[in-house]
């Protein structure tokens, strides 16, 4: 089972402004591959985890594993797609604290209907694959954080699922715990199964059959500045748009705007001739927080950051901090 | 997924007790407010039904022998005695004291003609068979051969009978009509009621014939207020159980937010977390109304009069608590139902 996602796109409401942290995504992954979603926090890694895993509805574009198209499925179709087809290992392990290691590997299988002596041989097998043969009583709480992921990881087998989502797998372990998890996540991906991996961590880049970065780099190269002549109501930038450059204003108005959940705008402010906008996008690696959009005709030229600096003297990292907003 | 339910239960046992204990207390409350009021009404009926009368004849506008101080001639019941269906009358007289010695205790006192109708079931010692004899209910405590006071005048138990109360378990002392005449009516010959054996075919002039069914009616009117107060702890008390059971279903379903998420994104639906919870609830609440049945049943004893809980208030009991349980727990399932799967995802 092949995992295609097509021009995805995720938005959802956080603040009361509306946020797209996966803007058109094309992504191909073959059976028996492992692939990493590298990325900063807040880049949407665990955002198209939830959207691969059922739980999102993305706002465009297509996730399909094999034959089933995840994003055309109802609801119920989808909890039945997690039960069977997806298995979950997440970033602070997520075992429920009154069950044994046994039972929370049973878990995905008593919500299936799977009968009790089955679950219990499954979950036994899958635990000493894991190596924790000898820790089917314990309860989360009398398990290191290694081991506790690696029942994790078992849990998420249960189904012997041909999908595996792992949530920074590694954020909660010492490098003594992570070596056996990272064996282990390489193992799950054979022929027949996909394994998707979003972490920051990049000791895991000799794991990955592939690496797919969500970040934006930083532009830190200087580039050709980019004169623009725009007319009125022209956009420059649109929230959540990927951002290289700092722009001056030369001639003219540039307003500044964040678009509110419901639609409707907040104005943030303009810049007019010699003021700059549009910094912390590039500066940081983030996506546009605000829109930008000529008031009247106007003129304007980017800048990557660092040439922004060698030309105006400006150390923008220093510089008061504001939504992408003039200074 | 009632597994997962068992052993959060279990896990959170010492949680689970206490909770088990206050409801069970509450519940056990219910049973004995049932039990108390089976009880008086039980009373009722069984000291009416002592006189094995077919007929009470009273004087015309009284609505009963034991609530009312009107009084009729006690001659007049020669006069029912000859009436056509009637084979025998006799005289009784009802009325409330107290009695000594010692701290005085409110009595009821029966007056009947010995060897008449009215006589006292007695359990130990004799019935009556002269002046200033007393048969005396065995809860008042008193030996036979000892001797009270009634209303200062002095008499000697000679008997003792089971279960003689009525008037929210008072305790009845059962004396010859001639010394109840002398005490309530200063020798005057006078009666309470006639009792009959036979059912007079028509009343004499200025009677009024009433049967077991409407004597019992009439003793339960005073009741009416004491068994509406009763119904309304019984309410409150359900309401408490509901409130204990809800907000541990409550309480479970804040903290287990998280394990819900993780459960909804490895594939449960909303109904079985919901059956899980549900089944805490139901759980607790039974076990609740069983412990309750033992506390009952050791808390009887402790009140002045005999508390019997009828069968039923039992069945409803288990009945109720899962309603209780269920009900109660409505708000747990909401919350359980909101929870986003997508929570599952992120930090601990």
């Amino acid at each position: 089972m092949d995992l295609h996602i097509d021009s995805l796109t995720i938005e959802y409401t956080s603040g009361g402004y509306r946020v797209r942290p996966i803007d058109g995504l094309d992504l191909r992954v073959a059976s028996g591959e492992l692939v990493l979603l590298l990325g900063a926090s807040g880049c949407g890694k665990t955002t198209l985890l939830s959207a691969l895993a059922g739980i999102l509805t993305p706002a465009a574009g297509s996730i399909r594993l094999g034959e089933l198209d995840v994003t055309a499925m109802p609801a119920r179709a989808r909890t039945e797609y997690r039960r069977r087809t997806v298995g979950i290992v997440f970033q602070a392990f997520n075992l429920v604290p009154g069950l044994s290691a046994l039972d929370n590997v049973q878990v995905p299988l008593w919500a299936a209907g799977v009968p009790g002596r089955t679950a219990r041989r499954r979950a036994a097998e899958l635990l000493e694959r894991v190596g924790l043969g000898d820790r089917v009583g314990h309860r989360p709480s009398g398990l290191s954080g290694g081991q506790q992921q690696r029942v994790a990881i078992a849990r998420a087998l249960a189904h012997d699922p041909p999908l595996v989502l792992a949530d920074e797998p590694t954020a909660h372990l010492d490098y003594i715990q992570v070596d056996r998890v990272l064996r282990l996540l390489r193992e799950l991906a054979e022929p027949g199964r996909v394994v998707v991996v979003a972490t920051h961590d990049e000791r895991l880049l000799p794991l990955a059959d592939r690496v797919v970065e969500l970040s934006p780099r930083a532009a830190a190269e200087a580039a050709v500045p980019e004169r623009r002549t725009l007319t009125g109501g022209e956009v420059v930038f649109s929230q959540g748009d990927r951002g290289e450059l700092v722009y001056m204003v030369e001639r003219g108005e540039i307003e500044i705007v964040r678009v509110r959940a419901d639609g409707t705008e907040e104005r943030l402010g303009h810049a007019g001739p010699g003021r700059y906008f549009g910094e912390l996008a590039p500066l940081f690696g983030l996506r546009r927080s605000a829109t930008a959009r000529a008031a009247t005709t106007s003129e304007i030229t980017g800048y990557s950051p660092r040439d922004f600096r060698d030309r105006f003297g400006v150390d923008l990292a220093r510089a008061p901090v504001g939504a992408d907003a003039p200074r | 997924m009632w597994r997962v339910s068992v052993r959060d239960l279990l896990w959170r046992r010492r949680r689970f007790a206490i909770a088990l204990l206050a409801t069970g207390l509450v519940f056990s409350m219910t049973l004995l407010m049932s039990g108390i009021s089976s009880s008086l009404h039980a009373q009722n009926r069984r000291i009416v039904r002592s006189f094995s009368a077919d007929a009470w004849v009273v004087a015309k506008g009284t609505a009963g022998p034991f609530t009312a101080s009107s009084a009729i001639p006690a001659a007049v019941s020669d006069a029912v005695a000859k009436l056509p269906g009637v084979r025998r009358a006799d005289p009784i007289i009802v009325f409330r004291s107290t009695v000594g010695p010692g701290t005085l205790r409110d009595v009821n006192v029966l007056g009947y003609r010995p060897g008449g109708i009215g006589a006292p079931h007695v359990t130990s010692g004799r019935g009556l068979r002269a002046p200033d004899e007393v048969v005396a209910d065995t809860t008042l405590g008193y030996r036979v051969g000892e001797r009270v006071k009634l209303g200062g005048h002095p008499l000697r138990v000679v008997g003792l009978a089971d279960a003689v109360t009525f008037y929210f378990g008072t305790p009845t002392l059962v004396l010859s009509i001639a010394d109840v005449q002398r005490l309530a009516f200063a020798g005057q010959a006078l009666a309470s009621a006639i009792v009959t054996r036979g059912v007079p075919r028509a009343a004499a002039s200025g009677l009024h014939v009433l049967t077991d069914d409407q004597v019992v009616h009439d003793l339960e009117r005073p009741m009416k207020n004491s068994d509406q107060t009763l119904s309304l702890v019984n309410a409150l008390l359900w309401i408490v159980a509901a409130g204990i059971i809800g907000s541990i279903v409550y309480l479970s379903a804040l903290e287990r937010g998280h394990d819900f998420a993780v459960l909804k994104a490895t594939g449960a639906t909303n109904r079985s977390l919901l059956t899980g919870l549900a089944l805490q609830a139901v759980v607790l609440a039974t076990a609740a109304a069983l412990l309750a049945a033992v506390l009952a049943a050791f808390l009887a004893p402790i009140f002045p009069f005999t508390v019997s809980i009828p069968g039923g208030a039992y069945v409803s009991l288990v009945a109720v608590a899962l309603a209780v349980g269920l009900l109660s727990s409505l708000a747990g399932l909401r919350r359980a139902v909101r929870v986003d799967p997508a929570l599952a995802f992120g930090g601990a």
